[in-house]
């Protein structure tokens, strides 16, 4: 059991930290993707109406 | 009432918000491919943000803190292997990256590109019905969780229901995918606050080492080894790779954002990263069943495990872990986490409404019509079509949801209801990207062989779910295998696309 434990608590640490290191970079750079994004959609639809 | 006025004023900030920036996404849908697929424009850092949202939910949470009051730290084995799964998957490219190159825009369209177009309309009807059926109690668990944490009165379970899906859905169907990603992120950001505030409040309060010590005198070391576990074991560690290689590549939800990527490489990033995600998205919830189990467990031994007792009152195992929340969380803090899994219930379910109505559309109803000799439609009137599928699936689920409850563990049963298509599709899908010889008997074989795989023993003959689940793959694959050998050889690509018609 010990083993396991040990395992598993290695596993959560990993998992905490990773989710929660990700969440930070994701939220930041996930929002300048989303203004570049809708800024090239805008442009196609732009083209689209010349 | 556990709410204080500062948790209703976030909560209803919070939907304001959402709901407002959702409807902002109408403007950028110019045709059917910017409202299924985001105009194939989506970035890494947002591609990981609404897939993650996507499959984040409330119900995530529910069945995972079920899990880790049942089977303790034992449960922690799926958590792992679905992160592990998806990185290998991120890593290699397996299935999303050819996906992606493909341009599709639903899993069954592959099925017509390789096989034949009835076969896009098996798969479409299979995939439709497995995951309406499978998101069918996503509601009635969803509306459960915000009216204990909350303490409205139960029996206003009902109207929270209605009103979590019509906010849901008034967004999704105008839309379209452009709302669900610009929500999906504002939605990520707040349900990931909400993780971690509650995991760190529910090692906090139940302490880490009681949570151990209750764990072993529960359930000795089949709570934390998965292969002594009598639920778990060998036969469920194989099935659960199985299961969530095929999720993780054919699940249309998670497919539909790898179709929006702005190219294969980008894909490949977005599930190696997610997968990273994933391991918390378990492992977390598994955590805080536990902790509600060393809090509340002290009612009869059914099935090995104490049932838990709130205030007196004895619940279900899966109810412990909001009976927790609402007990542990302080005002303020309880607006932010019920917000938070709010969010999270919102971004899952529109991405689900959206990718169920479009198979329902794009796979279902549009080939139907062509194969009827209609004209094809127009963008506008696809677009019209998603609309309509969007509600109709969304009062189904009203419905359904109001009336089922699914019996055991809801993680197995999401997962058994899941492999009713996914054993098939998957098979036919690598397959058909991976095996030459793959043609359109085996596709049908593998379909009704993984799907009467999955029911059969299921429902008729109550074999376990891990049993039921290999013999689901096991029957695909040999449908696939022997079909393809025994029917005709049609020419491929090199993309694993047909070069002729196969009908």
């Amino acid at each position: 059991m010990n083993y396991w434990l040990i395992f598993w608590t290695v596993s959560l640490v990993v998992a905490g930290v990773s989710f929660a290191v990700i969440t930070g970079i994701v939220v930041v750079k996930g929002y300048r993707d989303l203004r570049l994004m809708f800024s090239r959609l805008a442009e196609q639809r732009t083209h689209d109406h010349e | 009432m556990h709410f204080a006025a500062i948790d209703w004023f976030i909560v209803v900030a919070y939907l304001i918000l959402s709901v407002a920036a959702g409807l902002l996404g109408k403007k950028y849908i110019a045709n059917v491919s910017h409202y299924l697929v985001a105009g194939r424009e989506l970035g890494m850092y947002a591609g990981i943000a609404t897939l993650a949202a996507t499959e984040i939910g409330t119900i995530t949470f529910m069945y995972n803190g079920e899990l880790g009051y049942k089977y303790g730290f034992a449960a922690f084995a799926a958590a792992l292997i679905s992160g592990l799964v998806m990185i290998v998957v991120g890593r290699t490219g397996l299935v999303v990256q050819r996906f992606r190159s493909l341009k599709l825009m639903t899993v069954p369209e592959y099925f017509e590109r390789k096989y034949s177009r009835g076969l896009r309309l098996l798969a479409g009807i299979l995939v439709a019905t497995g995951g309406i059926l499978n998101m069918g109690v996503f509601l009635k668990i969803e509306g459960e969780f915000l009216t204990i944490v909350s303490g409205i009165d139960s029996r206003y379970l009902v109207a929270v229901m209605t009103a979590i899906l019509l906010l849901e859905l008034v967004y999704t169907v105008v839309g379209g995918m452009m709302a669900v990603v610009i929500t999906d992120f504002i939605q990520y950001a707040m349900l990931s606050v909400a993780t971690i505030l509650v995991s760190i409040y529910a090692v906090y309060h139940a302490g880490w080492g009681n949570i151990v010590a209750k764990v072993f005198s529960t359930m000795g070391s089949a709570g934390f080894d998965p292969i002594q576990n009598p639920k778990f074991g060998i036969t469920f560690l194989i099935w659960q790779i199985l299961l969530w290689f095929s999720i993780h590549t054919c699940w249309q939800t998670t497919a539909m954002r790898v179709f929006s990527t702005k190219s294969p490489e980008i894909s490949k990033r977005v599930m190696t990263w997610t997968g990273f995600i994933y391991l918390g998205r378990g492992m977390l919830p598994m955590l805080w069943g536990a902790a509600a189990l060393t809090l509340f467990g002290l009612g009869a031994i059914r099935n090995g495990v104490p049932l838990p007792v709130v205030n007196g009152q004895t619940l279900a195992p899966i109810d412990a872990m909001p009976a927790m929340l609402a007990s542990i969380l302080g005002p303020g803090v309880k607006g932010i986490v019920v917000a938070g899994m709010l969010a999270a219930t919102m971004s899952v379910n529109s991405s689900y409404l959206l990718g169920w109505s479009a198979v329902i559309s794009q796979d279902i109803i549009l080939p139907i019509r062509e194969q009827m000799g209609k004209p094809a439609l127009s963008s506008r009137s696809q677009i019209f079509v998603n609309r309509l599928a969007n509600l109709f699936v969304g009062l189904f689920l009203m419905f359904w949801g109001l009336y089922y409850t699914p019996p055991g563990a809801v993680y197995l049963y999401l997962n058994i209801t899941g492999t009713i298509y996914l054993a098939g599709t998957f098979i036919c899908v690598i397959g058909g990207l991976y095996w030459k010889r793959a043609n359109t008997s085996g596709g049908y074989l593998a379909m009704l062989l993984g799907a009467a795989g999955a029911i059969i023993p299921f429902f008729f003959l109550h074999w376990s779910e891990n049993i039921t689940g290999l013999c689901a793959f096991g029957l695909a694959t040999l449908g696939l295998v022997l079909g393809s050998l025994l029917g005709r050889r049609a020419p491929t690509s090199s993309t694993g696309v047909r070069l002729e018609s196969t009908l």
